[in-house]
């Protein structure tokens, strides 16, 4: 084991550990975007989902530090890596062309950092209710904590809609390199399959976005009230 | 034609560098790179002046010693060639061009353009030997190898060695270089015996010399003059982690006497 252990201390290890959280948090991602879908079929449909998870403290406890737990090491390992990296070329070049790289991977500690604070805010925002909606201790007819209410008063705010919107587009960029990058990271090429790793980044950015911007925008414009 | 040529000129390792104009004047169109810049080191030698120092040595594309990053890119703007193939036909006429070292921390700077390499041996001897028997050549045929598999270690054994994947990724990382020197043992029945142990101190090495990690930009393939693929990284990444299952399996049960020593 402790081979193993020195092996996640290399450049390689630590970028195998960014890429197995990063896909966590992916995983994460896709699933929370389809959850909150659920806003197109009306508050009660949205509302026990979201009692539903409450309801079982012990299982949403443990999801929340464990997915807490590895946005950190992320985040802490993407901070290591990029500074290591920024040592290895002490003298740049005065002029530098690009080939290859998309824009996106050029912009990953820039997309990072937005996601960081996105992140943080919206956690103070829709999940502890300490910044925004006065909405947020909202009953609904059932019982249950209204959801719903929450998010249509959130996001009939022009600058909420503006916050959530740059939070997608930080996620756009971010996704659409990390999900291709983590495949070749973890080892994975196969002459028939390559094309389709490497449409897979800008694939499941532009799903996760595409639904969660049209949340926000279905409310947004009142069409879902 | 005619060119200004903005040149990098450093006396020495630990010595300030700086940019310094040159004129090339009556180039013709089929001069490769290096020999407009020994016209123009022709001229600094009448002149009593210093010549620019360059490293340079087969001019044929297979050495891999002319490492200069042109316009910012290395071995300029044609793909798959080295700087010695690279002809000023490419170029038009009047142009100004912009001549630099690689420039990472693994490579210091000997002189000029020159850069000190040597870290790139130093993982090549990291990865240490292949066990073969010696004494008389082994009859053809008696290893069997997979056209295909054949066909995609010598890909790898393509690497000329000479630093561009270094040269154009953002993080001075190595994994291309070796990465192909991996995957071409790895691939292979040769290489096996020493399969896991070589990754791990290659990988080793290569992190103890001072380049970064990949961020798969893939800018490393897109210089390389033998466009040796970025699969072969994906590859190294797969080798590196079997190599550290199978080493940790193995140093549990260390008193194994076939176990591989580590
Ligand atoms: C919270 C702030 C975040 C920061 C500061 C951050 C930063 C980074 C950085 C700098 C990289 C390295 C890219 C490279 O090596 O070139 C990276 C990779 C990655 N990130 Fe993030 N990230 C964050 C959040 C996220 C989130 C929320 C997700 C998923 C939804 C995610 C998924 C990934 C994946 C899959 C990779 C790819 C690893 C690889 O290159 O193999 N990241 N991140
Ligand atoms: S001088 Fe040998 S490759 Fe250019």
């Amino acid at each position: 084991m402790t081979r193993l252990f020195s092996h996640f201390q290399s450049s390689v290890g630590t970028k195998v550990i960014l890429a197995l959280t990063g896909v966590g948090l992916v995983i994460y991602v896709i699933f929370h975007m389809l959850g909150n879908l659920q806003v197109f079929e009306g508050p009660h449909a949205l509302n026990s989902y979201a009692a539903f998870l409450r309801d079982m403290p012990i299982l949403l406890w443990t999801a929340r530090i464990g997915l807490l737990g590895i946005a950190v090491v992320h985040v802490v390992l993407a901070i290591h890596l990029s500074l290591n990296n920024r040592r290895a070329r002490p003298i740049a070049y005065v002029i530098h062309g690009y080939r290859r790289a998309s824009i996106a991977s050029r912009t990953m500690a820039a997309s990072g950092i937005v996601l960081l604070l996105f992140i943080v805010f919206h956690l103070l925002h829709l999940t502890a209710g300490i910044i925004g909606p006065a909405s947020a201790g909202l009953i609904d007819a059932e019982g249950h904590r209204d959801v719903y209410g929450t998010l249509i008063h959130a996001f009939q705010n022009p600058l909420m809609v503006v916050v959530y919107l740059a939070g997608q587009v930080g996620l756009a960029f971010h996704l659409s390199h990390a999900v291709s990058s983590s495949v070749q990271t973890l080892g994975f090429e196969h002459a028939a399959l390559d094309r389709l790793f490497k449409a897979a980044g800008p694939s499941v950015a532009l799903l996760v976005v595409l639904g969660n911007v049209a949340i926000i925008l279905a409310i947004f414009l009142g069409i879902v009230r | 034609m005619r060119f200004t040529l903005n040149i990098w000129r450093q006396k020495g390792p630990n010595e300030a560098g700086r940019f310094v104009r040159y004129e090339a004047s009556d180039v013709s169109p089929g001069m490769s790179f290096l020999e407009m810049l020994d016209a123009v080191n022709q001229k600094l030698l009448v002149a009593g002046e210093e010549p620019v120092a360059f490293e340079q040595d087969c001019r044929e594309g297979i050495c891999g010693s002319c490492s200069l990053v042109i316009d910012g890119i290395p071995h300029g703007p044609d793909r798959g060639i080295t700087t010695c193939q690279l002809y000023m036909r490419r170029f038009p006429d009047g142009a100004s061009i912009t001549i630099e070292p690689w420039r990472a921390r693994a490579f210091p700077i000997i002189k000029d353009l020159v850069v000190d390499r040597s870290a790139l041996d130093r993982v090549m001897q990291a990865g240490g030997y292949i066990s073969v028997n010696t004494g008389g050549a082994v009859d053809g045929n008696v290893l069997l190898i997979g056209k295909d598999r054949a066909e995609t270690s010598m890909d790898a054994a393509s690497c000329i060695g000479c630093g561009a994947c270094v040269a154009a990724c953002k993080n001075a990382s190595a994994m291309l270089f070796v990465a192909a020197k991996v995957s071409h043992l790895a691939l292979l029945p040769q290489g096996e015996p020493e399969r896991t142990r070589r990754v791990s101190a290659m990988i080793e090495a290569m992190d103890r010399e001072g380049f970064g990690s990949c961020g798969n930009q893939y800018e490393c393939e897109a210089v390389c003059p033998k466009s040796i693929s970025v699969r072969f990284i994906a590859t190294l990444n797969r080798e590196y982690l079997r190599a550290g299952i199978v080493e940790s399996a193995l140093s549990s049960e260390s008193e194994s006497p076939h176990a591989e020593s580590v």
